[in-house]
């Protein structure tokens, strides 16, 4: 159903995705020191960017929304966009890519995404942006706050549920909240959009009615088809079609740099290990022995 | 030309000293994290006041709402100076309004004039360096706050060094020598424990792309530096500074928050078992062996950070009830004490070993013996999870009927 001509009842989402090593056994490798293989390992999209496209597409199922996804990377990472796509069924798939942005630290690469973001659906305003909890490999989790708050949009960190009030322009979502040494904390919150969400790694998009059961169906065929033939859905932006100011993206518009990697020296032994011989009865068997002296000699259960 | 290095201008100008530090605390209490860093930022700036002769502050940041008897606490652990911020709408942590004060306390000149008497501070721009905790909340709001202050920011930092460097680099300083005094080093730990990569933050010194970077500023991983003991002789000075909030940064609303215990419970169990990658040569009949022991010992499990990536194909049951971020144990995850810890097929990446060095009891399970996990354990049996466990649990419950049979 096209909801065009009633501006304030559709809803415009993004998805920031990033291409990053496929961690799973048989296409990952590592070094004989135990370092990541870089140029043995695959690529495939994050398994956090996967998770952040499942709820934009549950923003398509509930909300009947249209959903763009990008990316910066080199050219390959339009595999990283089809993927994405057949998850969530994208109308439209961006990709970031030129020389000048590589070596982009967090901040650099927000720039390139913000600049990305205003031109989705012909530079109509995106009301929910999603972005997965952490990149894989970086692992710093940064770039999704920080292309938050260069879009001046209200950020939302580790959500776990959301729903959307179309009328009158509210979020209601839960996040999950961890600190050292305390509980853990949900807590649910209201916003005005648009905002930029970070889903939780545990996010699971539940669909209650039988209306989103069969939009869920329907639209999951449609990702399919599409993501087969991604090419008809993909822009690709260099620098200049950007129109980003050189000085902020890239090498120079990043404030980090790496210095210097080094192999974690071993620490100082923090114990003296006996060695046991796993194949000697006798020898575990007194370990058993020495684990209920450990435990208190509490009768185990 | 000689290439005689040249100093960074910004440092001569004293436009940016001082460390600060973001305190996060919870119902009236502060987060562990947060008294670490303290203790870090003092030891950083005792050898830096000693070095530079000079007298840069270790400043606390504190932001809440009928909070201020914290502030003293902190002085105790180390601060020079906390700068405290109160309103009922700082009660929760938001990002947005918590962002804007932040970056407000950061740029401001009367505060630094308040506890910095011997400094011009009205030549302050920024705070030199800057901490954060690296948790769920301090990530978030150290990406958005070094966003409004356009600097530079490493994640998930684990060691840190002031040095003078000299750096050639193609852009930063146009491929020429320039010395960068006063510099941090902040070395971070990547996602396979194994390689510590260091980060600058360092002003664009290339005549083309002119630009200051400060603060340098990091988020720091819990539960890796020690706190200073309480000193009741320590005296500073709390500035109180009143927020500037507008009608648009209060836009989110918190409705209600609810604790929640955490399926996951490492703390009150007396033994954990973690597993690695050494599951690998059939992971779901060894992950079922170590839930099978850990069942006789009446244990929590947890796994390594590689594993939580899912690397290998399990049954759906396993994955959810496993595989989850949740019970990753090290400094991407949990902090765990128990009486006995055993690492199936976990090789001790130092990540790992973060999280569980402070257990009572080690043993440790793996084929090679030069796996470091070697040196922080306690037991170090050689072989497969496989091989092993089978015969721990078969002797365990050897033991188990024996002292049935004496009671």
């Amino acid at each position: 159903m096209d909801k065009a001509g009633i501006m304030n009842n559709s809803l415009n989402t993004a998805v920031i995705v990033k291409l990053e090593p496929d961690f799973s056994e048989g296409n990952v490798s590592y070094n004989a020191d135990g370092t990541l293989n870089r140029a043995e390992t695959k690529s495939i999209l994050g398994p956090h960017s996967a998770v952040a496209s499942s709820a934009a597409f549950y923003a398509k199922v509930k909300y009947d929304a249209r959903v763009s996804v990008g990316t910066m990377g080199p050219p390959i990472a339009d595999f990283a966009l089809q993927q994405a796509q057949a998850i969530c069924d994208a109308d439209e798939l961006h990709l970031y890519s030129d020389r000048i942005f590589a070596g982009a630290d967090t901040l650099a690469t927000a720039e390139v995404l913000k600049t990305g973001i205003s031109k989705m659906e012909n530079g109509k305003k995106i009301d929910i942006v999603f972005s997965g909890h952490r990149a894989s490999d970086g692992e710093t989790g940064q770039t999704g706050p920080q292309t938050a708050w260069k879009l001046g949009y209200t950020f939302l960190g580790n959500v776990i549920d959301y729903d959307v009030d179309i009328e009158r322009r509210l979020i209601r979502a839960k996040r999950l909240i961890t600190l050292q040494g305390f509980y853990d904390i949900i807590e649910e919150v209201e916003a005005q959009l648009p905002v930029f969400i970070t889903i939780d790694p545990s996010y699971k998009p539940f669909f209650r009615t039988i209306l989103q059961r069969l939009a869920f169906v329907k639209y999951k065929k449609e990702a399919i088809n599409r993501a087969q033939d991604y090419k008809r859905y993909l822009k690709i932006f260099n620098a200049q079609q950007l129109g980003v100011d050189l000085k902020f993206v890239g090498l120079p518009g990043s404030p980090t740099i790496v210095y210097k990697v080094e192999k974690i020296p071993k620490a100082k032994a923090s114990r003296k290990a006996e060695i046991v011989d796993g194949s000697d009865s006798e020898q575990i068997r007194k370990v058993v022995t020495r684990i209920h002296e450990v435990l208190g000699g509490m009768i185990i259960k | 030309m000689i290439n005689t290095p040249t100093t960074t201008s910004s440092n001569e100008g004293n436009y940016y000293q001082h460390l600060y530090v973001v305190i996060e605390h919870e119902e009236g209490k502060i987060i562990p994290v947060s008294l670490e860093m303290l203790g870090e930022a003092r030891r950083l700036m005792d050898d830096f006041n000693k070095k530079y002769s000079s007298q840069e502050k270790v400043v606390a940041v504190v932001l809440g709402n009928n909070v201020r008897k914290l502030c003293d606490e902190l002085i105790l652990y180390g601060a020079d100076a906390v700068i405290y911020a109160e309103s009922p709408e700082l009660q929760y942590f938001r990002n947005l309004v918590h962002t804007k004060v932040i970056s407000q306390i950061a740029k401001d000149k009367k505060c630094v004039a308040k506890f910095s008497l011997d400094y011009d501070a009205e030549k302050f721009r920024k705070p030199r360096y800057m901490f954060f905790a690296a948790d769920n909340i301090g990530r978030h709001l150290s990406s958005t706050v070094l966003a409004e202050l356009e600097s530079g920011l490493a994640s998930d930092i684990n060691k840190l060094v002031i040095e003078d460097l000299e750096i050639r680099h193609e852009h930063k300083t146009k491929g020429q020598p320039i010395k960068y005094n006063k510099t941090l080093e902040m070395y971070r730990p990547d996602f396979s424990g194994f390689l510590w990569t260091t980060i600058l933050c360092l002003d664009n010194r290339n005549p083309s792309i002119e630009r200051d970077y400060h603060p340098q500023a990091c988020s720091i991983i819990p539960g890796v530096f020690q706190p200073l003991k309480q000193d009741t002789s320590r005296s500073g000075i709390v500035v109180d500074y009143a927020p500037i909030l507008e009608e648009k940064d209060l836009k989110l609303r918190i409705l209600n928050r609810k604790i929640i215990k955490s399926a996951v419970d490492f703390d009150n169990r007396k033994a954990i078992i973690s597993f690695g990658r050494g599951i690998k040569d059939s992971p779901e009949e060894n992950i079922k062996l170590i839930e099978e022991l850990a069942k006789e010992l009446d244990a929590e499990i947890g796994i390594s950070l590689p594993v939580s990536k899912k690397p290998y194909t399990v049954s759906e049951s396993i994955n959810s009830r496993y595989i989850i971020p949740d019970r990753v144990i090290g400094t991407s995850g949990r902090k765990v004490m128990p009486l006995l810890y055993i690492a199936a097929g976990i090789s001790g990446a130092m990540q790992h070993v973060m999280g569980m060095k402070e257990s009572e009891f080690v043993i440790a399970i793996n084929p090679d013996e030069n796996s470091p996990i070697k040196d922080e354990c306690d037991v170090f049996i050689k072989g497969r999870i496989e091989d092993i466990i089978p015969k721990i649990i078969k002797e365990l419950r050897e033991q188990k009927i024996l002292m049935e049979i004496r009671k």
